[in-house]
């Protein structure tokens, strides 16, 4: 499976995290996004005439949405990635499609210069974060510490991103203990990978042995 | 985890015995938030360059210098902590106070307010104050945490009973109400 | 706008990125640029033109008298290099916290995790910090430190060997061990744009020696080590650099940003740094 990347696309990001907690390798081709906006170029909109970042290419199969890869990886390779049921999960990926509007261009306007409505592109930010905060808050009085269940989705995988990338535009995360709470339960699972702006949880590996 | 106290910014941690630490959210090399470090064992460890201090707030490891003792001037700022009936509390000076008692209640969740903690006593008809007892069914109880003047944190607790999504629900409203958003 | 911080040269742009006029700011000015008949020109909010330089594939300009041209690279001019343009990155941070931060090694552990370092191999060899009076820059030489991946293709850590050159307030050269050409060195540099003290518009730019690696690769490389420095830049407190001694703790790993923040203070470098009021 080739994926076209941008290391700094938080929809790229997805794919690259959901595949590495399922064990999938990808051959990871970098695409110039930022400067060379090589995702306009000739030969990548003769692949993805939308011109946008990811696409995922298994064999004859071409995916341009990231949900769509998120579900293509998990029903491959483990199916109970997909959820119970599609109406607990399905929500949410629109939801991520939300974030991606609000608290994903506010970084893209923050880090990259893009135009956007910054001050309202935050506060729609704000206002999800808190939807979430509140859902998170009671899933966890059920018992439960992810979106969909008591065990991780291509739910959270969708959400994860943009939320865990917020401060980048500018949107603090400190109003939120259960959505920490929450990505610091995805930022546990094993496979777990990192990506520029999510560091590592260093408490995760043995300290190193003192010299002194 | 980062906190606000009156203007203050906090990191807030707990060590693997489980005592909760009350920092100011500044590491002494380069100014770095601590709230943005990780814990091992019983010292937090900055996550720009890894310095680690220790429960009293001392610097005992440079990863730069691994054969160094770091000298004793090198510490975080520390603030008096403490944990009681699942409400962590903070005191930016010394006291002698203890924290108040909030027993047989249960936390719920915290909610941050935009809007002075002033403003969000007076919407329930009190006296600011670090509790504010609501006087509902489910003797919903906030502890009330002051972080600037357009902003607070209402630790909510409730009756171990109470059903916490309706707990949770009803503050959300309130919430929208104190905020002036259409509820 | 003091003369010491008005009569440099700053960045303002990539000159393969402008084409018509563009809107920017420099030092908390509004300033104009574009590229009209195959030259580049800026102008201030006054419409004034001032002056410009073309140089590592970037547009330099002045809103002062610079009294020195632009500070030059050799080694990156050397023949069989590729010059990597890596656009730029915003960080609401000091200009001077974003050099002091390129000039660190000692955060690659815990920052660049597994790339540029990794516990346990966390200790700062001592290395040599100067002055250099006749040229008026900072240089850091001898500087070793151990890194976990140092090629896609490599096995293993090595030691790998850098020197730092401080050439003007707001920009960095780092010379890099170069694994496929020893005794060479790969030039990594970071220009600084200040648009104002606490955000600035950062311009990374490579001249390496590597036929090898695709152009996407090696931009993605650097915008990765940025990225992963801007969550750091971005929660220091003060957002200004503090110049005088007091405020933060240095130690021995430290020398060039010790050496770098007296320079500034000595030059009268004042822009983006947290000066104690006398």
């Amino acid at each position: 499976m080739i994926l076209y990347d941008y290391v700094l696309s938080a929809s790229c990001y997805k794919v690259r995290l959901m595949a590495a907690l399922l064990g999938v390798r990808l051959e990871v081709k970098a695409v110039n996004f930022h400067p060379a906006r090589d995702h306009k170029s000739a030969e990548m909109l003769r692949l993805n005439p939308q011109g946008t970042l990811p696409v995922l290419v298994d064999g004859d199969l071409v995916l341009t949405q990231s949900a769509n890869m998120l579900r293509h990886l998990a029903r491959q390779n483990a199916p109970q990635w997909l959820g119970e049921a599609s109406g607990q999960i399905d929500p949410w990926l629109d939801f991520a499609g939300e974030l991606n509007a609000s608290l994903g261009m506010a970084r893209l306007h923050d880090v990259l210069g893009f135009d956007a409505d910054i001050v309202q592109v935050r506060r729609d930010g704000i206002r999800q974060l808190r939807k979430m905060e509140a859902h998170l808050a009671e899933q966890r009085f059920a018992g439960m510490g992810f979106l969909a269940g008591v065990a991780p989705t291509i739910a959270d995988i969708a959400c994860f991103p943009n939320t865990a990338l917020a401060p980048d535009g500018g949107v603090s995360l400190d109003p939120y203990p259960s959505i920490r709470l929450w990505m610091r339960a995805i930022r546990s699972v094993p496979g777990f990978v990192e990506m520029p702006g999510i560091h590592r949880l260093h408490e995760l590996a043995p300290a190193p042995e003192r010299s002194r | 985890m980062p906190g606000r106290i009156d203007g203050q910014d906090i990191a807030i941690w707990r060590g693997a015995s489980g005592q909760v630490h009350a920092w100011g959210d500044r590491c002494p090399h380069r100014g770095m938030r601590l709230s943005h470090g990780f814990v091992r064992g019983e010292t937090l460890a900055c996550i720009y360059h890894g310095w680690q201090y220790d429960a009293d707030g001392g610097c005992d490891h440079i990863p730069a210098h691994p054969n160094l003792v770091p000298p004793k001037t090198i510490c975080a700022t520390t603030y008096s902590c403490a944990e009681s009936d699942d409400v962590i509390w903070v005191a930016l000076r010394p006291t002698d106070e203890k924290c108040p008692s909030l027993a047989g209640l249960r936390g719920v969740r915290s909610l941050t307010i935009d809007a002075a903690a002033e403003q969000v006593a007076s919407h329930f008809g009190q006296a600011v104050n670090a509790i504010l007892r609501l006087g509902t069914a489910d003797n919903i109880t906030l502890a009330l945490q002051p972080m600037d003047a357009d902003h607070c944190t209402a630790h909510a607790l409730s009756d171990a009973r109470a059903d916490r999504t309706d707990v949770s629900r009803w503050l959300e409203h309130q919430r929208r109400v104190i905020e002036g958003q259409p509820a | 706008m003091t003369p010491e911080v008005a009569n440099h040269w700053y960045p303002v742009g990539m000159c393969s990125g402008i084409h018509g006029a563009q809107a920017t700011q420099l030092l908390g000015q509004s300033i104009t640029l574009g590229k009209t008949g195959g030259q580049f020109w800026v102008r201030d909010a006054g419409g004034k033109a001032l002056p410009v330089i073309e140089r590592f594939g970037h547009l330099w300009t002045s809103p002062g008298q610079p009294n020195r041209d632009l500070f030059t690279i050799p080694e990156a001019e050397t023949p069989g290099r590729r010059l990597v343009d890596c656009g730029s990155v915003r960080v609401k941070c000091s200009p001077l916290r974003a050099v002091e931060n390129f000039l660190d090694i000692a955060h690659f552990p815990f920052v660049h995790t597994d790339i540029l370092g990794a516990e346990p191999h966390t200790e700062v060899e001592r290395y040599d910090v100067d002055i250099r009076e006749e040229v008026d820059e900072v240089w850091a030489t001898k500087v070793k430190f151990f890194q976990p991946q140092a090629a896609k293709s490599a096995e293993g850590g090595i030691t790998t060997e850098y020197m730092y050159r401080v050439p003007a307030p707001t920009c960095a050269v780092l010379y890099k061990t170069c694994p496929p050409r020893p005794g060479e060195w790969d030039v990594i540099t970071l220009f600084v744009q200040p648009l104002t003290e606490e955000l600035c518009e950062v311009w990374p730019w490579m001249a390496l020696y590597d036929d090898d690696t695709p152009m996407a690769d090696l931009v993605s490389f650097q915008q990765m080590i940025f990225m992963q420095d801007r969550s750091i830049l971005e929660n220091q407190i003060p957002r200004k650099l503090p110049l005088d001694p007091g405020m933060e703790v240095p130690t021995q790993a430290d020398l060039t940003s010790i050496a770098y923040r007296r320079w500034l203070k000595r030059t009268g470098y004042t822009y983006g740094a947290q000066v104690v009021a006398a």
